[in-house]
């Protein structure tokens, strides 16, 4: 019966919408048909690996293969595919056995019941405990357990170019939301087509965390959505501002790396991959520019973004799974893993390594770390955030009405809470 | 009583099939005259052949019945179900969560500003795309042929070219034309004193500009047909035209034009389609932004089937849309029927 539903679901899901998905997952060699055989010598994973991490995912997990004997299938999916990959592998039942989990990926994850609870199997794999993790990954397993473990961080950091801003008379990044509305309003007066600041059309997590830097929550204690609240609107207020001030650039399309290094918009929010797209499009801007922390209301809260690691439930190499995990976790393969691709370790201890400590933009982004926090962990906020955006983006460019655009929004939120 | 083998039956029949929406009366309306016209003396043959004649058009007519029954009609009875039902990643992982809801979908479909948005989007799509593509590319038609020199063979291959591009290949340069920093468009404009243009950025012009990259893709192969139309125009019939005084604007309204009437209807039930499932230039350019300007009925559906997962939902748009396909080529057929 189950199956069967479960058919019927799968080929509605494929076919009724004649996008091609990319297949199931392949399964590899998993030698399950083997069990006398020693694990060690046939084990093959097969690993996920979001993005275009996977040639050096390989190169990475050349030692773990040497020292324990385990075999690693990695396979690269693009961003924009996961969601596909996720649905097909669900409806076929046929995953990996280890996936990297983008957060913003990880309540599908979560509610497609594929992550294995590893919370049994912390005394034999230390490196998995949620002691070594900043405290905001505890808001990522949402209804208890441990069905991921944190593998890169990322945060979003104030960027700034303090030669336009010195220019212009501002000596010191600014620390403070009305600082930085005053900075944004002064750097776009230098003239037709310059900006002071930019806000990404796309950012469904810039609204929220101005709204946490309000001090106020966009989940109520009884764990439903809550956006009609003074902090919310506060945050509202200070989003709509910037366009109101004519500070931020109203193109969807408007690029914020070459934005930033042009000069247009000297002052952005944004995560380490910013800083390294500069310095590969524009490295004789070393000295002209800088990061520090988000300038702050009540708090100086910023998102906690970054990727997960997950263990396919039902996998038949569990063992081999965790052993994987807890060779990605161990703060020396972290650091190996930032060295080789510039993103963050998730381990705290990494960031003592030299190797990050000696670098004064990770000293920021281990700050920020310490006070961010990661989007609610739910399908429903993953709708209710879309909204959220749409809504505001509607304000600020179509010039709908605020009132009754926010009216709007939070009875679809209501709607969304009823479901 | 439809399988008489009258030509304009199988000529019908064959669009019914192509366009998946078959509508049975225009083709009995249609055989029952091409009976009517052939009664006297030749009535359709009777005895042990009969038998084998019913059999044989079956025989050749089943494996596009049976694809269409496992990848068209199939499907659309499942989403059907589904669209009753709250499926959602989490039933796919534990079908005994899936709660059959009944109509709520649809209740909540019909509620949905987004959807009355999409379908607005979809039919100034419908409204401004099929008459330029129908009118674009019958002009370059007409234009191409006017010679067959080695030129206008190259021209012809040159007009085809966006058709077989790939999207991704196509999205990246207009994107790249498109943008308002950097874009070669703005640079142009800039150069005689205008602009800038937000042509992905500014709600209005986003429609046109995307509207204007699925033109330019789609005009390649609906010249060629309209081309392959116009070839096939007896001579004969353009010197008569000519010896009875005809210019050539007379001679193409009047002689060429009605000849067309076939290829016409062609591409017209296809362009129409095409534009009410748009979807990859909106998904690749502008994701259906800004602010949705760009979200067609298709996307629509990606966008709740695919980015959120709502898989009931999302067939209960599907089945919207399927539905107002399946009504505006019922029309069209029915149309063409009355006017032959």
């Amino acid at each position: 019966m189950s199956r069967t539903r479960r058919a019927i679901g799968a080929s509605a899901v494929v076919a009724l919408f004649a996008l091609a998905g990319c297949g199931g997952a392949s399964d590899g060699d998993d030698a399950s048909d083997a069990p006398d055989t020693p694990p060690a010598e046939t084990t093959t994973l097969t690993v996920w690996v979001m993005g275009d991490s996977g040639a050096r995912l390989e190169e990475a997990l050349a030692p773990f293969t040497d020292e324990t004997g385990i075999e690693v299938d990695v396979q690269a999916i693009p961003w924009d595919n996961v969601n596909d990959r996720l649905t097909t592998a669900v409806a076929s039942g046929e995953g990996p056995d280890v996936t990297q989990i983008g957060l913003s990926h990880l309540a599908a994850f979560l509610e497609a019941g594929v992550l294995e609870d590893l919370s049994g199997h912390l005394a034999d794999h230390p490196n998995l405990d949620p002691a070594n993790f900043p405290s905001a990954v505890a808001d990522l397993n949402p209804d208890g357990g441990l069905f991921s473990v944190p593998w890169i961080s990322d945060t979003r950091v104030l960027f700034y170019r303090s030669d336009i801003l010195a220019e212009a008379g501002i000596d010191e990044p600014p620390a403070t939301w009305e600082e930085l509305r005053e900075a944004a309003r002064t750097l776009a007066a230098r003239g037709d087509g310059q900006y002071g600041y930019y806000i990404p059309q796309w950012d469904a997590p810039l609204p929220v965390a101005y709204t946490w830097q309000t001090g106020t929550d966009v989940i109520a204690d009884d764990g439903s959505i809550r956006l009609d609240t003074p902090g919310f609107r506060e945050a509202v207020d200070h989003y709509l501002g910037f366009y109101e001030d004519g500070s931020v650039p109203t193109a969807g399309d408007f690029d914020q790396a070459a934005g930033f290094v042009s000069g247009t918009a000297p002052m952005l929010v944004s995560g380490p991959y910013l800083a390294a797209a500069i310095r590969e499009q524009a490295p004789d801007l070393e000295g002209a520019w800088g990061v520090t922390t988000v300038p702050t209301n009540t708090t100086g809260t910023s998102l906690f973004a970054g990727s997960n690691l997950g263990v396919w439930t039902g996998t038949e190499n569990l063992d081999a799974a965790l052993q994987l995990l807890d060779f990605l976790t161990d703060p020396a393969t972290q650091v190996a893993w930032y060295q080789a691709t510039g993103e963050l370790p998730a381990v705290t201890a990494a960031f003592d390594d030299p190797a990050l400590a000696d670098d004064p933009l990770v000293a920021v982004y281990a700050e920020q770390l310490q006070d961010s926090k990661p989007l609610p962990v739910s399908t429903a906020w993953d709708e209710a955030n879309q909204a959220l955006l749409q809504a505001l983006n509607a304000i600020a460019l179509t010039g709908a009405d605020k009132e009754q655009t926010l009216a709007g929004l939070f009875a679809t939120i209501e709607e969304i809470n009823a479901r | 009583m439809t399988h008489d083998g009258g030509a304009g039956g199988s000529r019908l029949g064959g669009t019914a099939v192509l366009v998946g929406a078959r509508d049975d009366a225009p083709m009995s309306d249609r055989s029952r005259r091409s009976a009517r016209r052939r009664a006297p003396g030749s009535a359709p043959a009777r005895g042990p052949g009969r038998r084998r004649a019913s059999v044989v058009p079956y025989a050749f007519i089943a494996p596009a019945l049976i694809l269409l029954t496992m990848f068209g009609l199939l499907p659309i009875l499942v989403a059907a179900g589904v669209s009753l039902t709250d499926l959602d990643i989490g039933g796919l992982g534990n079908p005994e969560t899936i709660r059959f809801i009944g109509l709520a979908n649809y209740e909540r479909l019909f509620a949905d500003p987004e959807f009355w948005q999409a379908l607005r989007t979809t039919g100034f799509f419908v409204v401004v795309g099929v008459p330029v593509i129908i009118a674009v590319s019958l002009a370059i038609a007409v234009a191409l042929n006017t010679s067959q020199s080695r030129f206008f063979r190259a021209l012809r291959a040159f007009y085809f070219l966006p058709a077989i591009t790939a999207i991704v290949a196509v999205a990246l340069i207009w994107g790249y034309l498109y943008n308002s920093q950097f874009g070669l468009l703005n640079q142009l404009l800039a150069q005689v004193g205008l602009g800038p243009v937000g042509w992905l950025s500014d709600p209005t012009t986003a429609r046109l500009s995307v509207a204007l990259v699925a033109v330019w893709r789609a005009t390649g192969l609906n010249t060629i047909i309209f081309l392959a139309a116009l070839q096939s125009v007896p001579k004969e019939y353009h010197e008569a035209a000519a010896l009875d005084g005809a210019g050539r604007w007379t001679t193409f309204w009047r002689v060429t034009f009605p000849l067309l009437r076939f290829a016409l209807f062609f591409v017209t039930v296809t362009t129409l389609i095409g534009w009410l499932q748009f979807f990859d230039e909106p998904y690749v350019l502008t994701r259906g932004g800004p602010v949705g300007a760009t979200t067609s009925m298709s996307l629509f559906i990606f966008q709740k089937g695919f980015s959120l997962n709502q898989f009931g939902y999302a067939s209960a748009g599907s089945l919207v849309l399927f539905a107002i396909i399946a009504v505006v080529t019922a029309i069209q057929l029915r149309m063409r029927s009355t006017d032959d």
